[in-house]
């Protein structure tokens, strides 16, 4: 049997051979296939990646409270990518970010609340300004490094923000701007500190620091008509305390909320669940399509396998006559279409992570390669043989050798 | 059982069609082979020879009755013991050679030896051996195009023989080559018949008969008449036969 392997293992070797650049196109349907694959892993493996260094940088004592909707429904997913605001509506509230500071254990609660928004900067209005809504207890949670200045404190909250450093470029082409002042909806703020350069649009967060207009969330609420909370994020005192003080959350909420139990309470890696679903949809979609061109490239080894046994007729006859069975036969096919799409597996792998490698340099994503992607994308190519493969090989076998052999070119 | 009967057949039917359209390739076919014979069956277009060469090779099979191969029932075997049966016992040789166009003859001849699973440097040396006893040794990385008919179909005899089997089955094997490499290859197929091998063969050609120890006519699918030029005695007999037959009555005088 073991020789037999060995056998049908040269034998397509040579028939591919015979047929390069037939066999090349067919491998490259295939590894067009499991390239957008990988690309597809490894960026959304990049992006968890990036989510979970951060909380490790922040430290374990993180309890995150967000909003959810009935994310899995179709309608709910196709609302929100239609609908005007990419913010779901949310039903968090001020009040609950009280509520929680009271429990036992938590050393520190903020809002995060995002909104865009026009402001005026010395007579120009800007539109579309990020501006984060949260408390000056962020800074105790997430300390953010800033470039000049301080955080918003207690006592300048209602009139004092804290720009990123791409905004400041955008309103003053500087980043010596502490001092000056922006209006936003008539009230004049005071910028009392930049941030430094994050670079890190892909956050637990979901607020892009270096474009965030920050201001405090109590303000924030008096200006705009309804403040959308987006997530909720809890330090406790202990690591210990996590679990209890989760479930102390989750029961004052829904006591706030009259029974409403539209959130979630996260801590540990629950936390890095890609933050935005609209990345996570567009990557389950884009996952999709890599699926169908998958599919596609393995109708591709079907015809290739199909042209070839029509081809071979004479060939499976002359086999079949010298004493070949029908399973020899269907293992000879078999491995042929195996090598094809193995073969394009392995270029797919490759040019997959090429791809990643050309993504990363123009965006923040570092490619993220880990076995199991190369082990999963290798298992899907062989089942790609197998699958597309057998249908012309069952066909190659249960030719009659008599008719076969009448097929004398 | 006369033991060296490797061959016996009893109303062998062919039938193809029903009712109307039925017609009888074979009918009631009754024939007992022997060990040495070469057998030449002539008749006319369509009168069941081929069909006949291919029951006996396994590749078809009979509507009803009996075929005996070395003993052995296989009128209803199933068909990978067939295809194991066809890799052991029997060598085929057809009129349009039917080589595989894209592989070197060394590669071609070795072809029933990788269905018997022997390995590849055992299936070589003995394609090479059997290229050379047909003067082809020098052209074993040849592909067949590159051959004349004559060598073609000597490369499909070394095809034949290589795995030894029990009987070659040849189908008008001189029917595409001019008469120079006709003779060539008749008396290749005298030799391989001389060191004991049983040769069953379909031919068109009246003047080929002289080489055979037996001629069948056919008609519609039953033997016409059926001539012994050579007596069962006088039959070669492969040596290794010999050997066997001397162990077995050393055995039976112990």
């Amino acid at each position: 049997m073991a020789m037999l392997f060995r056998t049908h293992l040269r034998l397509a070797r040579t028939s591919i051979k015979e047929n390069r650049t037939r066999s090349f196109l067919t491998c490259l349907g295939i590894a067009i296939g499991i390239a957008s694959i990988i690309l597809i892993l490894s960026l959304t493996g990049s992006i968890a990646d990036l989510i979970s260094g951060e909380i490790k940088d922040i430290g374990a004592n993180l309890i995150v409270v967000r909003p959810s909707t009935t994310k899995d429904s179709v309608t709910s997913i196709v609302e929100e990518l239609t609908a005007s605001s990419s913010f779901q509506k949310s039903n968090l509230s001020l009040s609950d970010v009280q509520a929680i500071s009271e429990l036992d254990n938590v050393a520190a609660v903020t809002p995060i609340a995002v909104s865009a928004n026009t402001i005026t900067v010395e007579d120009n209005t800007v539109p579309s300004t990020t501006i984060l809504g949260t408390s000056p207890e962020f800074n105790s949670i997430e300390p953010l490094t800033l470039k000049a200045g301080t955080f918003i404190t207690d006592k300048n909250k209602t009139n004092s923000v804290v720009i990123g450093h791409t905004l400041s470029l955008l309103l003053f082409n500087s980043t010596n701007t502490v001092g000056k002042t922006i209006t936003f909806r008539d009230r004049k703020f005071i910028i009392v500190g930049i941030l430094e350069k994050i670079d890190q649009p892909i956050n637990f967060d979901n607020v892009d620091f270096d474009n965030a207009l920050i201001m405090d969330a109590e303000t924030m609420a008096e200006l705009v008509d309804s403040i959308q909370i987006q997530q909720i994020n809890v330090k406790v005192t202990t690591t210990n305390a996590l679990a209890s003080t989760a479930e102390d959350i989750n029961n004052t909420l829904v006591k706030n909320n009259s029974g409403d139990t539209n959130f979630t309470v996260n801590y540990g890696d629950a936390i890095t669940h890609p933050a935005s679903t609209l990345l996570d949809i567009i990557s389950k979609m884009l996952a999709l399509v890599a699926g169908i061109s998958l599919v596609v490239g393995g109708i591709g080894v079907m015809n290739i396998m199909l042209v070839s046994v029509a081809e071979r007729n004479h060939e499976i006859g002359i086999r079949k006559a010298v004493g070949a069975s029908s399973r020899n036969i269907l293992m000879q096919f078999i491995f042929e279409s195996l090598i094809l799409s193995i073969f394009g597996g392995f270029m797919g792998i490759i040019l997959g992570y090429v791809l990643a490698f050309l993504v990363s340099v123009i965006t923040p994503f570092t490619p993220f390669i880990s076995w199991e992607i190369v082990a999963i994308t290798f298992l899907t190519s062989l089942a790609i043989g197998i699958i597309f493969g057998t249908y012309p090989a069952l066909k190659a076998a249960s030719k009659d050798p008599i008719e076969s052999l009448r097929h004398y070119r | 059982m006369d033991e060296n009967i490797v061959i016996k057949l009893k109303g062998l039917t062919k039938r193809y069609g029903y009712g109307d359209t039925e017609s009888f390739a074979l009918k009631d076919f009754d024939l007992t082979i022997k060990r040495g014979e070469f057998i030449m069956i002539m008749g006319p277009s369509g009168c069941g020879k081929t069909t006949l060469l291919n029951i006996i090779g396994l590749l078809d099979r009979a509507t009803d009755g009996e075929y005996i191969l070395n003993g052995e029932d296989v009128a209803s075997i199933s068909a990978a013991r067939r295809a194991k049966l066809r890799a052991k016992k029997i060598g085929f040789i057809f009129q349009n050679f039917n080589l595989i166009e894209d592989l070197p003859i060394i590669e071609n001849v070795a072809l029933p030896l990788v269905y018997v699973g022997q390995p590849r440097t055992v299936r070589l040396k003995n394609a090479s051996d059997a290229l050379h006893r047909f003067h082809l040794g020098e052209r074993e990385y040849y592909l067949p195009s590159q051959l004349s008919g004559g060598q073609q179909q000597r490369v499909a005899i070394a095809r034949a023989i290589v795995g030894h089997p029990e009987i070659i089955l040849a189908d008008e094997p001189t029917g595409n080559l001019d008469s120079r490499s006709s003779n060539i290859v008749m008396e290749e197929l005298k030799a391989i018949h001389e060191e004991g091998n049983t040769i069953i063969m379909v031919t068109h050609n009246p003047a080929l008969t002289a080489y055979a120890t037996r001629v069948i006519n056919m008609l519609d699918g039953q033997i016409d008449t059926d001539i012994k030029t050579v007596s069962d005695q006088n039959l070669p007999q492969p040596i290794s036969v010999k050997i066997k037959k001397k162990k077995q009555n050393k055995r039976r005088k112990k």
